[in-house]
């Protein structure tokens, strides 16, 4: 997508539009450009940490989805990857943190931990995020792999696409959610047909 | 560990104190163990410390044990609760425990802190996880859990589950509550000083959340311009009650929590759980089954050792190597993906062997790793450790004495780092490691890049060890056919009713009960779990002995008098995990 406005491209006569032209609602523009420049907030609790690291560095490289540029300053990013357990002493920080956040703001909560306390079922854990703040995406696993924490920023990223949010707060509702994400689950069905699986006994 | 020393221990402490000052107790990991009175710990304590032949100069862990729902104990004195002193001697290169009954509700010792530095916080932990009081202690207050909390959760009678207790919310007012009593408030950390000669010192708060801190981790440095006169660290931030864990889990469950410890080298804290529960149990443990063990161990040890390297010289400016390191752990996990099928927690030690047998075809992963890495590892010396900025800043940076180490805690490479060849990998060998051929690296200065070069050399050492298990793969079972090894091989249950009918159940083994404690050399340092069971399918207690709590601590000593850029600089050099130190 190449805007051009510039006077002398245009052809002599002025009659016919010009070929570079593009005609699009700002508000899409804008829903293009969030997807494709989530900026994610520099921000570990536990494990899940590491292997976020890990969709960051070589090999993963997360840059190919416009995604890398890591904020430490939870003012300049507007995607929190919850990345490890919520323990009860740290909860009241991470909703501090993701107060700071300016909207539009999204959450992924990354591995079972964040998800639902996952194995962690004892005193000092929140049984999930979500007991503190709205979760966008979740993405399973303990931890998730890197590509598990990839198809979860293109699921958010599908997501953003189709949601308008209104440009400032001052038009409207900051927070204003788009349709409900579709439950992987379901979609993935299919594994729990498979029946041949592969021999782990061979490298 | 020698019998004589021990009952030699024993003469020493009876001619001191006086015959039945201290009662030994057998215990089955052979660690000579003493029951001494509250009124005499402190003198015994000392004694050993200085007073005998061959000293037990450090401090390796204090900890204690709720007795109150124990049956099995009837060689021991009665107690509500029992404190557990464990030391260290160098020069016997043997262990100590003592021992301490104290009865009632909210019992009490006298503070150890003026005899080891580094009692101070592990007599807070005692005090917030049991409510035993560390009379004269400082600055006795909670560690782990928020101020706020009300109980103390290796009680007994604490709700173990979350699911149990109500469920955890946060309304506005509580939001502002529990930050505000973040704030700090320096007399509520013991410091009353006012200085007489009109200079002010400014209090920075740096963390929980901070890019520099490696996790949830918070500490408050007081300056004097740029310059570090005091830091306090907070941390519980990752208390993840992993030692309340152990007593709900049963033995072979509990497995994969040991995994989420030191979360970057889980083997390394399932080697020696997997090592105490074997003790406790009598088990052998096959040869093949050895081996596996020391070669997916170190593997991990050079993983973790390269997330180490990466982040280190991140801290220092290098924005380069983190990307490289990070690629060639990838390729440490593609065979560890192999052999286990899970990546940063593979769970693959078992009571009694490992979970399956090697994949075909793991040598040539292996070999490929072992041919790739030496080059890779020739260029970060280059590109990290020869660099002149690097030198610059760590160099004479957050030196630690060897004595000052001992008194703190330090192990692992940060006190090899300060001269003394300490690692249980061969003072102690377990699982084989006497029969390997490699080098324990040291270094004489004790600062920050010292500790660097330590690692570095000991990523070498590791990549030694694993060619040998290479060549040497003894062939055989990986797992034991004792009765308790979980779960039992598949030939076994094919051939014996028991084993069937302890495969089907969901219990698990019964470990007979007793008390042992198996250390060893992780990652990051020693490493042990103390287990005392009851006779049960699950543990009665899990003590977790990390060395990130102890790194931690030493903190401050460390960064006294160096600038606030060079804070960020020793902490990247002391490679610490939150997981390991909050467990
Ligand atoms: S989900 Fe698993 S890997 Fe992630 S933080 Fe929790 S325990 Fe660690």
């Amino acid at each position: 997508m190449r805007l051009n406005t510039n006077e002398t491209d245009r052809p002599a006569g002025g009659e016919a539009p010009p070929r570079n032209f593009l005609i699009t609602k700002l508000e899409d523009m804008v829903a293009w450009g969030r997807k494709n420049s989530l900026w994610p907030l520099n921000f570990g609790l536990s494990c899940c940490y590491i292997e976020m690291a890990a969709s960051i560095t070589s090999r993963h490289d997360i840059a190919r989805f416009g995604s890398e540029v890591l904020r430490s300053s939870p003012r300049e990013a507007d995607l929190m990857i919850v990345a490890g357990t919520v323990f009860v002493k740290v909860a009241p920080m991470v909703k501090r943190v993701y107060e700071q956040m300016m909207a539009p703001k999204w959450v992924i909560s990354m591995g079972s931990c964040a998800n639902s306390g996952g194995m962690y079922d004892i005193y000092s854990v929140v049984q999930g995020v979500d007991s503190i703040l709205p979760v966008d995406v979740y993405v399973p696993g303990c931890p998730p792999r890197p590509e598990a924490l990839t198809e979860g920023l293109i699921l958010l990223q599908k997501r953003i696409a189709a949601e308008r949010k209104p440009l400032t707060w001052i038009t409207g509702e900051a927070e204003a959610r788009g349709k409900e994400l579709p439950v992987m689950r379901e979609q993935k069905g299919w594994r729990k047909e498979a029946t041949t699986l592969r021999e782990p006994d061979e490298a | 560990m020698s019998i004589a020393a021990a009952s030699n221990i024993l003469e020493d402490l009876a001619s001191r104190f006086g015959e039945g000052a201290v009662t030994p107790e057998p215990t089955l990991d052979s660690v000579p163990t003493f029951w001494t009175p509250k009124e005499n710990v402190l003198e015994v304590l000392e004694f050993l410390k200085t007073g005998v032949e061959g000293p037990y100069r450090m401090l390796y862990d204090l900890t204690a044990i709720d007795e109150r729902t124990r049956r099995k104990r009837q060689d021991q004195p009665g107690s509500d609760f029992t404190v557990v002193y464990h030391l260290l001697s160098f020069d016997r290169n043997e262990d100590l425990r003592i021992k301490v009954a104290l009865k009632g509700e909210s019992p009490s010792i006298p503070s150890a802190t003026g005899v080891w530095s580094s009692a101070n916080w592990y007599e807070r932990e005692l005090w917030d996880m049991f409510g035993v009081r560390a009379d004269g202690h400082p600055n006795l207050r909670r560690i782990l859990m928020p101020q706020s909390w009300e109980g103390h959760p290796l009680r007994k009678d604490h709700p173990a589950r979350r699911t149990e207790m109500e469920r955890y919310t946060l309304p506005l007012e509580k939001e502002v509550r529990e930050e505000t009593a973040l704030r700090f408030v320096p007399r509520e950390w013991g410091i009353y000083r006012t200085e007489g000669n009109g200079t002010e010192f400014m209090f920075l708060n740096m963390g929980p959340h901070h890019p520099g801190t490696h996790g949830i981790f918070r500490i408050i440095l007081e300056l004097d311009g740029e310059e570090i006169v005091n830091a306090f660290p907070d941390i519980g931030y990752h208390h993840r009650g992993a030692e309340k864990m152990g007593e709900r889990q049963t033995w072979h469950t509990y497995i994969p929590y040991t995994d989420r410890i030191d979360y970057l080298a889980g083997p390394l804290n399932n080697f020696p759980y997997v090592l105490a529960v074997e003790r406790l149990a009598g088990i052998e443990v096959p040869e093949r089954a050895r081996v596996a063990r020391v070669m997916f161990a170190e593997l991990f040890r050079i993983a973790s050792h390269l997330v180490w390297y990466g982040t280190f010289a991140q801290d220092l400016g290098q924005l380069t190597p983190v990307f490289l390191t990070f690629n060639d752990r990838e390729r440490a996990y593609s065979i560890i993906e192999a052999v286990s099928g899970f990546r940063m927690h593979p769970a693959w030690f078992r009571i009694g062997g490992v979970q399956s047998d090697l994949p075909k075809g793991w040598e040539k992963l292996v070999k490929d790793f072992i041919e790739y890495l030496p080059p890779r590892l020739m260029e970060y010396e280059k590109l990290v450790m020869d660099n002149a900025i690097v030198k610059a800043r760590t160099r004479g940076i957050g030196t630690l004495t060897l004595d000052q180490a001992i008194d703190w805690g330090v192990t692992g490479p940060n006190l090899r780092a300060c001269g003394i060849e300490w690692d249980f990998r061969k003072k102690r060998p377990y699982s084989g490691y006497d029969r390997f051929e490699f080098d324990i690296p040291t270094a004489g200065e004790g600062d920050s890049y010292a500790r660097a070069l330590v690692r570095v050399e000991e990523m070498r050492q590791s990549l030694r060890i694993i060619e040998q298990c290479l060549d040497n793969m003894p062939s055989g079972p990986y797992k034991s056919d004792h009765p308790l090894a979980t779960p039992p091989r598949k030939e076994r249950t094919m051939r014996d009713m028991e084993t069937l009918i302890a495969i089907l159940s969901v219990l698990g083994p019964v470990v007979p009960a007793g008390e042992a404690a198996v250390g060893t050399e992780a990652a990051k340092g020693n490493n042990t779990y103390y287990l005392v069971s009851d006779g049960d399918a699950s543990s009665y207690r899990t003590r977790i002995r990390t060395p990130s709590f102890p790194h931690l601590q030493a903190l401050p000593l460390m960064c006294k008098g160096f600038e606030i850029a060079d804070h960020i600089a020793i902490m990247g050099s002391i490679d610490f995990v939150m997981g390991d130190v909050d467990r």
